[in-house]
């Protein structure tokens, strides 16, 4: 018997491309298709399907341990825990108009780990098995708590390879703060919604606290080197930031990388930004110019490279399988294993939007707690859905080798998982990024296929990214 | 060039493996041979083998060198080189291939030392990577997997990397082949075209093309360790990308691929005119090849490849692979800013060759 393990997708642009169940692609012609459908392929349609390694054949056993070499590569083997998103605190001293944890008040108490949760928190990182650790400090603004900030960092000592991101609004700089921002280890992620007015009226509210932000971001920008520091623009699709304007603030502080977010539909969000469940065409068009304008200016001036993260990881996901760890796009999305997240009170969620809908009243998602373990029934039932390998609709779709799993949001935006798939914001999200990648991929652009080889790490330009076969 | 094989004069009957000891605060392991006597062009040692003279290199050169002295013949093998990261065994000199470049042209008869060679490994410096080459190894399979197992399981610091052709493996070694000691053993195996009539008539055999894909199906269902060589020849250049191209697609399993340029000796040295392929003049099938690897994210590597001769975006690739003692620069390298990464030129490239290729970067 022979098996072809292809998926066919209509492109809009590329013709039909044929996606093998590892993720190897090519595109062709609906002649192809219906030779191979009739039975009439050619000597050198076989040729061609054989040497890409989609021609399957009993006798072959090499070609078909090849194929489940590489389609084992697709499915993500979770290590040990190394990877923890830490809430030291709820309370924050900005109440931004879409926040997503429905942050606690400045003064509030009981909203910060407790004694014994801290010892806890330091008692499970001395459980871990692994070299590796990286902890990422989320809020509330965790900066208002840099005594467990210290005290974590200085139990992983022990780790040979350390990495902790500081999650902060950067309102207040202090002098406790900078000595920690100081260690080469640590790194700092803000929010940067674009110029400064924008950045007012998504989160500050008052242009002095504007102001106060921007400085303070100023100062790190020339304190450290690039790559310390990273940005996330959260967008609201209703009233987009002029795209240079956005590119423009981010470029002139160095920020060579842009995570393009809608409002996520969690937290206040949820009541004050209801439009946010389902993404329309006008996100999606806003999304393809700011691409295509980086594209551009990527080629007018080559001695900076821009990119948008998350295009580049889906990029990468296609030609470097195994390679992304991008704990919200994989395949299947193990909960609970190699990362987690422990909020103020050391409850253990698989997600920080997990924790977010626990806050917001929707559905505790939560694993377990620091102090008695997250392993139970309740993890396993959320890691028998986290995978899109059974799924109908992904069975069938070309993507599905590159595409991941988030049950969480799909519980966010609709109370439940099994919605059809294609009826979900999330396979519409994918679905049109993938397309418009492969789009890409195809293009002959030259700027484009510059900008493609930048994000792929590649050292030249190759000549193609995809091939065809007619 | 370091001399691998000196003269020698013992008053032992039989060959043997010793570690040559010249400092006077080591030894007294029975494996060593304890410094009587040196001078500035020899020296000689009491092994529990034999008493032995040894010429042409001073004592202190030779010290901590796992060798095999070989009264019959008078020589002495430096078999394992103290500090060396380029230590390889001659298991074989027999092979069931002839390839058109072969680097050393095989013999008909074969000399049995995987005792000695094993005795050899347990001798080894901490952590040492030992280089297995032939001739064609795995003709004598069961003798090598075996020397290779015990001395795996005496020495947990120690690994392998075994030149082989694989045209040997069978269905039935996988279940040994999946011992976890095999994590530590690397298969370096020549592919020069998936075109099979060029790879079988640069290999000189028939079949061996679709018999080594059969070999992957069993290296693959073992797990193994693989890195992919193909030397470059005039003849397979313009199929690089193909080949390349194929590994993407079908050869992910291997940890890299070497691309080699050719070493001018053996039989290459007298077909050199024909096989050489000058990458200087055209690298593109080259940086082609590299672009692939690099899209489909499969390791690749550039052997034998001096750096100037690189064009930039692909200097990365270009390793210093050519083993110490057979390494050389020519003159003007010595200004050149890269000299310490860079490869170099085999010992017998040609001279002018060399002169007129080098471009100090």
């Amino acid at each position: 018997m022979t098996t072809l393990p292809l998926r066919l997708r209509d492109h809009p642009t590329a013709g039909v491309l044929c996606v093998n169940d590892s993720g190897r692609f090519f595109a062709t012609s609906a002649s192809f298709v219906d030779r191979v459908l009739e039975g009439r392929c050619t000597t050198d349609d076989l040729h061609f399907l054989d040497r890409e390694g989609h021609l399957l054949r009993d006798d072959d056993a090499f070609t078909k341990l090849a194929h489940l070499y590489a389609l084992s590569k697709r499915i993500v083997q979770p290590g040990s825990l190394d990877y923890l998103i830490l809430v030291p605190t709820l309370r924050c001293n900005l109440s931004c108009s879409y926040c997503q944890v429905s942050r606690a008040g400045l003064g509030q108490p009981g909203f910060d780990w407790s004694e014994a949760t801290l010892a806890a928190v330091l008692g499970r990182l001395d459980e871990l098995p692994g070299e590796r650790i990286k902890i990422e400090f989320q809020g509330g603004e965790p900066t208002l708590r840099p005594d467990l900030i210290r005290a974590v960092i200085a139990r992983c000592e022990r780790f040979l390879e350390r990495q902790f991101v500081i999650c902060t609004n950067l309102q207040e700089l202090s002098a406790d703060i900078l000595e920690i921002f100081d260690r080469p280890d640590v790194f700092i992620s803000t929010s940067l919604d674009g110029d400064a007015q924008t950045h007012a009226r998504n989160r500050t509210a008052d242009s002095a606290a504007t102001q106060r932000f921007l400085a303070n971001l100023n100062s790190l920008v020339a304190r450290y080197p690039a790559g310390k520091i990273s940005a996330l623009p959260t967008i609201d699709p209703m009233a987009p930031p002029d795209v240079d304007a956005l590119l423009d603030s981010y470029a002139t502080l160095g920020l060579d990388s842009i995570f393009l977010r809608p409002i996520n539909f969690q937290g206040f969000a949820r009541k004050r930004h209801r439009g946010s469940r389902e993404q329309q065409e006008n996100w999606r068009a806003y999304y393809r110019r700011v691409v295509r304008r980086i594209i551009e200016r990527n080629w007018e001036d080559k001695s900076r490279i821009l990119e948008e993260t998350y295009f580049s990881i889906c990029l990468r996901r296609i030609f470097h399988p195994g390679a992304e760890r991008h704990v919200d796009l994989r395949n299947p999305n193990p909960m609970g294993v190699d990362y987690i997240v422990v909020d103020h009170d050391g409850i253990v969620y698989p997600t920080d939007e997990a924790r977010m809908l626990a806050r917001s009243g929707v559905i505790d998602l939560s694993i377990g707690d620091v102090f008695n373990g997250w392993n139970g029934t309740a993890r396993d039932e959320l890691n028998r859905c986290s995978t899109n390998q059974f799924d109908p609709a992904c069975q069938r779709c070309a993507y599905q080798p590159y595409c991941g799993r988030d049950i969480v949001d799909d519980i966010a935006r609709y109370g439940r998982i099994d919605v059809p798939r294609t009826d979900t914001e999330f396979c519409r999200r994918h679905l049109h990024l993938f397309d418009f990648i492969f789009e890409l991929i195809y293009s002959d652009d030259p700027a484009a296929r510059y900008s493609l080889a930048r994000w792929l790490r590649l050292p030249a330009t190759p000549d193609q990214y995809g091939i065809t076969h007619q | 060039m370091i001399p691998l094989s000196l003269p020698v004069v013992s008053d032992a009957e039989v060959p043997f493996v010793t570690r040559l000891r010249t400092a006077t605060t080591s030894g007294g392991d029975a494996h060593d041979a304890v410094l009587i006597d040196d001078d500035a062009t020899g020296a000689s040692f009491a092994a529990t083998g034999g008493l032995f003279a040894v010429d042409g290199v001073p004592a202190s050169e030779l010290d901590g060198d796992v060798v095999l002295v070989q009264p019959r013949s008078g020589r002495l093998e430096r078999l394992l080189r103290a500090g060396s990261p380029h230590n390889t065994l001659l298991v074989t000199e027999r092979c069931d291939q002839l390839c058109v470049m072969c680097s050393q042209p095989p013999k008909k008869t074969h000399d049995d030392r995987f005792d000695l060679l094993e005795q050899a490994c347990l001798l080894a410096e901490p952590d040492s990577l030992i280089g297995i080459s032939g001739g064609e190894p795995t003709l004598y399979k069961d003798r090598l997997l075996t020397m290779i197992e015990r001395v795996l399981t005496e020495r947990a610091d120690i690994e392998f990397h075994v030149l082989t052709n694989a045209q040997h493996f069978e269905e039935t070694d996988i279940v040994r082949l999946r011992n976890p000691l095999y994590r530590r053993v690397s298969w370096g195996i020549p592919l020069y075209s998936v075109c099979t009539q060029l790879h079988d008539h640069i290999v000189g055999k028939e079949g061996a093309l679709d018999r080594l894909l059969a070999s992957f199906a069993v290296l693959i269902a073992a797990g193994a360790r693989i890195e992919l060589r193909t030397v470059l020849l005039t003849s397979n250049v313009d199929e690089l990308p193909t080949l390349a191209r194929y590994i993407s697609a079908k050869l992910r399993f291997i940890e890299v691929w070497s691309l080699m340029q050719l070493e001018n000796t053996g039989f290459a040295k007298r077909r050199w005119r024909d096989l050489k392929y000058d990458h200087h003049n055209r690298f593109k099938p080259i940086a082609d090849a590299l672009d692939i690897m690099s899209l489909h994210g499969v390791a690749a590597q550039l052997f034998n490849f001096p750096r100037c001769s690189v064009p930039e975006p692909y200097r990365r690739f270009a390793i210093a692979s050519i083993s110490d003692w057979k390494r050389k620069y020519a003159p003007a390298c010595a200004e050149c800013r890269e000299r310490s990464q860079c490869t170099g030129f085999f010992e017998w490239h040609p001279a002018d060759e060399a002169e007129a290729e080098v471009m100090p970067l």
